[in-house]
């Protein structure tokens, strides 16, 4: 036994230094193949993202050399910065009404062409258009569409509805970037929910209707609870991209009328691009990321309590 | 940035390569950064050839992009080591901008340049702290476009060369009427327009004093013509830079403001006679604010005195004469003026009077590195004043609170 003990290890033990050769071997070949990704990523991801990290505790202009000023970006940022709070609330109300109705909206729309007979794959692209039209394009035809005296007051004029200009209006701006984005942005989600019915067994629904469930409790107890990862995956995304709202404010209201519709993202734009104070600019991008980071962190919190994988 | 560093330093040294290296008269190849549209291309290019003409070893490339591409490419290009040998520059960002460029003085002063040639006040508008930065091609004042059509319909006289407030008042209210607009207000209306009216939105050092009792009440005079008696539309914050030219082209509005530089364009999109009038001024003498582009030399720049020599041409008269008579631009150069007078503005009436008044009248342009700031925040807030959401006066104060 002792013998053949004693003559098993070695051997052992060069099995498993040969094996680590390998894969050492493979390693670096693996890591080799994934250079061309790998330096992509270092480049184009890392560097900027520690950039501005770095950034973000100087006063760096543009022009000129930066200097060190510590945590000053984030203290006026949180305490001096007049404009801040407000911002922070418009980013939050925005991504809320959004939020809620484009995924209202996308999935009553998908639930209605999943219902249809004929013509559906004919919907799915006719909803889905606006997906691929560039988003500055589609925000310039809408800024015509409610300037002053334009294509919506005149309707809104011969109908004969009183109600001040979208645009020049405090309440209602936000309301307008609101109604382009969802015209935007509700067809992805339209087409990914409906997808997503599709995939629902048939037999279940079938099974459902002999034990005499009601199409409203069919959608409630089968439907909806079978698509909800879909359902999270959509809410997830849809969140985020809200959150970082730009281009329909950018083009409509330059966060105007006041500060009506001055959110995060266009606060950096202006902040940085504008004004040229690119460590403050930093500092509230490095904000918003650890408020999407929070909420998206919540959202998967909660998932446990409505999302249910079928496995 | 620093892999942007070492790309410039190896597209440098490549360059630096390709150059045989000749004593006296070496070849040299400079770039030349500017705004404009495609369709302004074979017009610049056609300066840039001026330069080679005049100096066989100095070849110019122009490199257009869109003017708001611009001024966020520029500090980029400027803090990366790409930027241009020559760079376009507006008076009303010099002091943003003045530290790409280097200080001309020296080459004026060795060359025996003729610094008169050029009007005085954009001169001073592109120089910082007394010390020029770059050279002038084009000028102007912010004027009074009018719709005569329209005027001669009210039976009201055209403008006078020294008329009051009042008087624009009683016409934009005259000119008012069923769907139609007497004017067009426009976010840079509250900078010009209160100038003309004796206002200052400076304090003496130069920051922003937007509450001072002049100021405040010379915008609510413009604002009033909104919100009491609608003789104007609102602008939005997404239109307010740009909505007024449209009004009035399309019949809309009867007057605006803007400067000389898109009389050309408006000129031919309108379908009726037009006319130009000093901005009305108050109480006070006349006195009117001009802004104008030029071309300075990059401090970083490798040929400045290459690049000196090419300004002197591309700003020269020729150049002048060629960019006047095809009405891209008001000379900054007096005596090529004419050209524009006589080609590009032939039609409209009032023009080379009411220049010439307003050049007489021009006061210095005050400005300070939160110009930008300054003009944005107009356009996102001023609304609020024009909607009667809330007073001018806590409209200004709100803006005059984001400012440093």
């Amino acid at each position: 036994m002792t013998t053949l003990e004693e003559a098993a290890i070695p051997t052992g033990r060069t099995v498993a230094r040969g094996r680590n050769r390998l894969g050492r071997r493979e390693g670096r070949t693996a890591l080799f193949f994934l250079l061309p990704g790998l330096i992509g990523m270092v480049l184009f991801l890392l560097v900027p993202i520690i950039a501005s990290v770095v950034l973000s505790f100087t006063n760096w202009k543009l022009l000129g050399k930066p200097a060190f000023v510590g945590w000053a970006n984030y203290t006026r940022l949180f305490t001096a910065d007049p404009q801040f709070w407000p911002v922070l609330r418009n980013t939050l109300f925005f991504t809320a009404e959004y939020l809620v109705l484009n995924i209202v909206i996308s999935l009553g729309l998908a639930v209605w062409i999943s219902s249809l007979r004929r013509g559906q794959r004919w919907f799915r692209v006719v909803f889905f258009l606006p997906t691929f039209t560039p988003g500055i394009a589609v925000a310039i035809v809408w800024m015509l569409i409610f300037a002053p005296d334009g294509l919506f007051d005149s309707i809104l004029r011969s109908l004969p509805i009183a109600m001040p200009n979208m645009l020049a209006d405090q309440t209602l701006a936000m309301q307008a970037v609101i109604i382009v984005s969802l015209w935007a942005g509700v067809g992805y989600n339209t087409v990914l929910f409906n997808a997503a019915l599709d995939m629902v067994p048939a037999n279940y629904l079938e099974a459902a209707r002999i034990d005499g469930a009601t199409a409203w409790d069919r959608f409630w107890k089968i439907r909806l609870p079978l698509i909800s990862p879909t359902l999270f995956f959509g809410t997830v995304m849809t969140a985020i991209t809200s959150l970082q709202v730009f281009d329909q404010i950018y083009v409509m209201t330059r966060g105007g009328p006041g500060n009506a519709t001055s959110t995060l993202g266009y606060a950096i734009y202006q902040r940085g691009f504008q004004n040229f104070q690119m460590g403050y600019a930093s500092a509230i991008a490095w904000v918003m990321f650890a408020m999407i980071m929070a909420l998206t962190a919540l959202q998967f919190w909660l998932q446990r309590k409505w999302v249910h994988y079928d496995n | 940035m620093r892999l942007s560093l070492l790309l410039a330093a190896a597209a440098m040294a490549g360059t630096s390569m390709l150059i045989p290296q000749v004593q006296a008269e070496d070849q040299v190849n400079l770039t030349w950064q500017m705004w404009g549209d495609e369709a302004d291309t074979a017009l610049w290019q056609s300066l840039a050839d001026l330069v080679t003409e005049e100096y066989p070893n100095i070849k110019v490339t122009a490199n257009i992009s869109g003017w708001t591409d611009y001024w966020t490419r520029l500090p980029v290009l400027a803090s990366s080591g790409q930027i241009a040998d020559i760079v376009a520059m507006q008076s009303m960002r010099m002091p943003s901008f003045y530290g790409v460029l280097e200080p001309l003085d020296s080459y004026i002063a060795a060359d025996n340049f003729d610094k008169t040639a050029f009007e005085s006040s954009i001169m001073a508008g592109l120089s910082h702290d007394g010390v020029q930065y770059a050279l002038p091609y084009d000028v102007g004042p912010w004027l009074v476009y009018y719709n005569r059509d329209r005027f001669a319909e009210a039976g009201i006289a055209e403008p006078a060369l020294d008329w009051t407030f009042d008087d624009f008042k009683a016409a934009a209210d005259k000119l008012t009427g069923g769907d139609k607009f007497g004017y067009a207000v426009q976010a840079f209306d509250f900078i010009a327009q209160p100038i003309a009216l004796g206002a200052e939105y400076f304090n003496a050092d130069n920051q922003f004093d937007l509450t001072n009792d002049g100021y405040v009440d010379a915008v609510s005079k413009i604002a009033d013509l909104v919100t009491v008696d609608k003789a104007s539309p609102v602008f939005t914050s997404g239109t307010g830079a740009i909505s007024g030219s449209s009004r009035f082209a399309s019949g809309n509005a009867a007057m605006y403001i803007d400067g000389p530089w898109v009389l050309l364009q408006t000129k031919d999109s309108v379908k009726f006679k037009m006319g130009v009038a000093p901005l009305p001024r108050g109480a006070g003498e006349s006195r009117f604010i001009t802004a104008g582009s030029g071309w300075g030399v990059s401090a970083a720049s490798q040929h400045k005195e290459e690049a000196f020599k090419a300004l002197k041409v591309l700003t020269g008269p020729k150049a002048a004469q060629i960019l006047a008579t095809a009405g891209r631009a008001l000379p900054g150069r007096l005596a090529e003026q004419s050209y524009w007078y006589d080609v590009a503005a032939k039609d409209v009436s009032g023009t080379h009077e009411t220049l010439e008044y307003m050049f007489k009248h021009s006061t210095p342009f005050r400005l300070n590195e939160n110009w930008n700031e300054f003009e944005n925040l107009l356009t996102q807030y001023m609304p609020l004043a024009l909607t009667g959401d809330a007073s001018t006066k806590d409209t200004l104060a709100n803006i005059q609170s984001q400012l440093p």
